[in-house]
This record gives C-alpha cells, structure tokens and sequence, in this order.
C-alpha cells in the first residue's frame, strides 16, 4: 500500500519547510460608511509546516472569513496573508480547500471528480486514473469510483470532497467544518480517517469548527477566536500524543482542554449575546470561567 | 470490502460489531441501502433488506408490468374515442353551429397518407421544414447557449445585452415574418430565420438563468482544484447549467415548429406548413388533415430527440434531487 502511494502521488516526500500559512494583522471587513461591519480584527496566526491547527469560536466571529481569505476567495481588507513567506493571490490547487456544504460535481463520477484538479494541470489521463485509484483506494472508495456524488452517503461525499482535495498534492488543507453537516457517528469515523491522511501525507491543515472535540481531538493547536469582530483570544496547544485514539477523549488530559477550551467559548458566546442579556445574570456565569481558562491567553 | 480500506488506511476504527456481510453489495440496486453511521458510511447490504428484495423484486416487476399495461390500456382508449369521435362526425356531417360536414374521414386521409408517401412532393415538404428546423434550431441552439454563458456569467455583459433582449423577446417570432422577408435576401433564410428566432429566446434565457443556479460552491471547488475561466466555463459552469439549457432546448424546439409553421404558410415555397395552407386553398380537404396530423408527428418526434439527448447527455440527472429533472 505504502509504496503504491509514494509511487504515484507526492505525499510524503513533501520537502520540509513547505505550507506554512502566516496571518499578519489580518483585518477583513464588509460593505462601507454606516453599513460596515468588521468581521474579523488584527488576527496573528500562524501554521507551521505539517501542523494541524484549529479555530473554534462562537458562531458569527469570522473563523469562516479568514479560511476564506486563506483559501483565495477574498482579499484581506488589511494586513497580510502568506503562504510560505508570499502573499496569497488568489485561489490555486496548492491550497486543498474541503467545504462545509458537498462541492462535488454531480455531474462527474466519483473518480472524474478526484481526477479533475490534475486534469486541470494537465495531467495525462492514464496517470490521473492511477492516482484517484490510489487515493480512492486509501479512502475505502475505490468500489465507488464509477458512481455518481448523489448515489453517496454523505459520510462518502465528503471522503471524497477530502480525496478530491489531496490529489494535487496541496502543502495545505483548509478545511471549513467539513464534518457540520454529518451525523455524530459518522463525524467521529471521518475525524479518525482525517488524521490518519494528515499523518500519512504531512500536510499542514487550518480546520475550522464548532466542535471542540472535534479540534482537540485532531489538532496540535487551537486557537479560540472571540466575538464579532473576530479576534484570536486564545491559543491552546493539545499535548496528547499521536496517533489519537477514540479512548483518548475520556483521558484527564483530554477533559481538561475541554473544559478549559468551554470555559473561553462560553465567556465568548456570552459577550456575543451579552448586550442582549441582565448584567445580573452574566455574573454568575463569569465567576465559573476561573483562572485555568485564561491561562494560555495570547 | 466494507472494512478492508479502513484497515489499510491504518485506521483504528473500533469494531463495535462484527462487520455485516456485504459480499453482495455489488448486487442490483434496489436492493443497495446505505447505512451512514454503521461501516464509515459504507453502503453496505443490511440482512433484512437483502432477505426482502427477492420476492420483493418480483412483486415490484408485476406491479411495475400492470401500471404499464394499464397506462397502454388507457392511452389507447383517448386516442380510440378521438378517432371514433372525427370518424362519427365527419361520416354523419355532423352540422350543430361546429360544422363537420366538409371535413375529411379519418379512412380518407388513411387513403391520401398512403398516396401521399408515393409522392415525391409531400416528402420534399417535408425533408424541407425538417431541414429549416435543424438549421434554424442549431444556430438558436449555439447562440443561445454560448451568449447565455456569458451573459449569466459576467454582470458587465448582463446590465448590457438584457435590456435589448428584454426588448425583442416579448415580439412572437410570426411579427417578425415581414421584416424578416424584407431583410434575408431570399425567401428559404427569412423562413430559417424565424425559425431561429422562435427556438433563440428560450435557450438564451434558460441558459441564462442555469447559469446563475449553479452553486457558488461549485465555482470555488474548482477554482480552488487549479482551474482557470475557460476552463471553470466549460468543465464547471456549462454543465452546471446543462440540466436548464436542456430545458430551455425542450421549450425552444415547440416554439420553432410553431414559428416555422406560420412562416411556411405566409410566405412559404414548401414545407408542411405550406402542404397544408396550399391544401386549404387548393379544397384538398384530406391533405389538411394529413398536414395537421404530419406536422403534430414531426413536432413530437423532435421533442422526443430533445428527451433523449438530455437523458444521454445528463445520465447523473436521475440521482439528483426530483426537482433538479425536466
């Protein structure tokens, strides 16, 4: 298995030093004058080449504009976005981008979709087909290849959105709740798959969730963003060693980030509602947040 | 093959049951059911399920034969009693305000369809308003998709060419039999010029608007996998689209016959729609029912072609969502 896949696609043998993604006093905001709104401010991030980062935040704080901006898909309002030490210009396939809603082309077989990223560089087909085989083959699709994206699960259609992703080669995974739309069983079978593909092809990874299982379970660090406007409030570091097991999630290690984790998100889901909300009431709910959440604040 | 990938993957995915048998699963579809959570979202062939689906197969097959049958049933009954009614009234010269008594029997126009068929001319009409169709429908056809990709693609083109387009569309195709004569140098390209004009508006605009359906996700997913603005139009906008163009195809080949049928009988030199009006004139009465009935065939028969190319072309179409069919 090993050797069929450093035969056909460059994962692995990825030179060291390559995907890494560099946030510099990102600013992004939204429409003019009196109708502004400032999505996300001043945001410092960094992931280093190989590593898998997480942003969890309250719902609404811009963690997925600044994968967006990442992604290509617009440019920051201010600062600076690198990859690799240049600016990031505009989409490309070094960057694999996984989406929350299923972006596969209905209209391709499963294989075709894989296919398409290399076929767009212009690879000769044979060799495309040999390395969506492989992929496919990696993900347990391999007997789905001539099927359509509808005739999938949705399990499937994201495997395949991850694959899809992979076959260029990117350096980079971003990855925009790729799992929000799964059943919770099913969530846990792909965050399991995920990093076995991370740790098989090194890559570096910018998830963004809800879920702070989710992110500690897969993660090296996660960062916790605030309330609009989006700011980073905390970075955590999960020192738990790889590779992660499902038993791993009932270990004191494991409890201990998330409650440390919940305790920031809480204070951030608070603030978020806090206008709307007796001042009264927010007190007792700031008292429990303790020391250890703040801890680790940036 | 429901566990083996998984293993290979190096996963350490917790059996918590034993795998279900899924030798099967390369089995006829209907019986295919997809468990999400069970074998990481493996399809995989439940017990049950699989027990069910041999008497089950055989019950649906009757069912599915009687439907068939009685829907066969039923259709030759309408088209029976349609029959019965034009050869009652047309033998009975029916005559109560709706007047039968000139019109032909159905046997009389039996008759002048096996005459008609030994005719040279009836055919050349024929092979002649076919021949006005396709070319009058390709050239809608290739216009009408290619604008309709740029202008549903590009805001710029858009705010420029619609209010033109909003101007000509609502003007039916037999206003333009006039000025189309006045403007073609010859009679046979004012005609396939109408033609086009019938079948141009409704391609265009569905085109159009299938263009701007295709998910925005869509767009990015291939932006993203390297592809550039030709390539994003052709691999992803186009067939994004394709399921309306197809509609819009369907619309546009009803709209052409009926644009053609006008232009033949106003300012005509053959052609079924000219057959037919020459017949009116000429008192050949069997001949215009004959018309009638060639030119509802031959509409039909294209409509059909239109069926079955989407069909062919958009094979995924059927495991899309119902709304998504034409």
């Amino acid at each position: 298995m090993n050797t069929v896949l450093e035969d056909s696609v460059a994962g692995p043998g990825l030179p060291a030093g390559r995907g890494q993604i560099e946030l510099k006093a990102l600013s992004m905001s939204f429409g003019q004058g009196a109708a502004r709104v400032d999505a996300v401010q001043s945001v410092e991030l960094v992931v280093a080449p190989g590593e898998f980062v997480s942003i969890i935040g309250p719902s609404g704080c811009g963690k997925s504009t600044l994968l967006n901006v990442v992604a290509g898909f617009m440019p920051p309002s201010e600062g600076q976005v690198l990859l690799d030490g240049l600016p990031i210009k505009g989409p490309g396939p070094e960057r694999g981008v996984v989406f929350q809603q299923y972006s596969l082309f209905p209209w391709m077989s499963v294989r075709k979709n894989v296919e398409f990223g290399l076929k767009m560089q212009g690879v000769p087909a044979t060799k495309r087909q040999t390395t969506a085989r492989t992929l496919l083959g990696l993900a347990g699709l391999l007997a789905f290849e001539n099927h359509y994206p509808d005739q999938l699960s949705g399990g499937m259609k994201q495997r395949v959105g991850i694959v899809r992703a992979l076959a260029t080669s990117p350096q980079v995974m971003l990855m925009d709740e790729p799992f929000g739309a799964l059943d919770s069983q099913t969530r846990v079978v792909m965050q399991q798959i995920l990093t076995n593909m991370w740790q098989r092809f090194r890559l570096s990874v910018l998830f963004i969730t809800h879920d702070i299982e989710e992110a500690i379970f897969l993660s090296d660090r996660v960062y916790v963003m605030t309330a609009r406007p989006g700011r980073i409030k905390a970075e955590v570091a999960i020192p738990l060693p790889r590779p992660r097991t499902a038993e791993m999630m009932s270990s004191v290690e494991f409890t201990q980030i998330l409650h440390k984790l919940r305790n920031l998100i809480r204070e951030e889901s608070l603030a978020a509602m806090g206008h709307e909300l007796d001042a009264g009431g927010l007190e007792g709910f700031a008292t429990e947040v303790g020391p250890t959440g703040v801890q680790h604040l940036v | 093959m429901s566990t083996v990938p998984l293993r290979a993957l190096g996963a350490v995915v917790e059996d918590r049951e034993p795998p279900p048998a899924t030798a099967a699963a390369a089995n006829t579809a209907p019986a295919l059911v997809v468990v999400p959570g069970a074998v990481a979202g493996t399809p995989v062939l439940s017990a049950p399920a699989r027990r069910a689906s041999e008497p089950g197969a055989a019950a649906r097959l009757v069912g599915a034969i009687r439907a068939q049958a009685t829907a066969l049933l039923l259709g030759v009954c309408s088209l029976g009693a349609l029959v019965l009614f034009w050869h009652l009234a047309t033998t009975y010269r029916w005559d109560f305000y709706i007047r039968f008594t000139n019109l032909p029997t159905p046997l009389e126009v039996a008759t002048q369809f096996g005459l008609a068929m030994d005719n040279p001319k009836f055919l050349t009409n024929v092979g002649m308003s076919l021949r006005r169709i396709a070319i009058g429908f390709a050239v809608a056809t290739l216009l009408g998709v290619a604008l309709g990709l740029a202008i549903g693609r590009y805001k710029l083109l858009r705010q420029l060419m619609f209010p033109a387009v909003e101007a000509l569309r609502p003007i039916p195709a037999i206003a333009w039999v006039p000025i189309s004569i006045m403007l073609w140098p010859d009679n046979e390209v004012s005609i396939v010029f109408i033609t086009f004009i019938g079948a141009f508006f409704p391609i265009l605009l569905n085109t159009v608007a299938g263009v701007q359906a295709v998910d925005a996700v869509l767009l990015r997913a291939g932006q993203c996998l390297g592809a550039r603005e030709p390539q994003l139009m052709w691999h992803v906008v186009l067939p994004g689209a394709a399921p309306q163009v197809f509609t819009g195809l369907a619309v546009g080949m009803g709209v052409a016959w009926v644009s053609l049928i006008a232009a033949e009988m106003i300012s005509g030199q053959f052609g079924v729609g000219y057959f037919t009006w020459e017949a009116y004139s000429l008192i050949s009465y069997a001949d215009i029912v004959l018309g009638m009935i060639t030119i509802g065939v031959l509409g039909l028969g294209c409509s059909w072609l239109i069926r079955a190319a989407s069909r062919l072309a958009l094979p995924w179409l059927v495991y899309s969502k119902p709304s998504g069919r034409i």
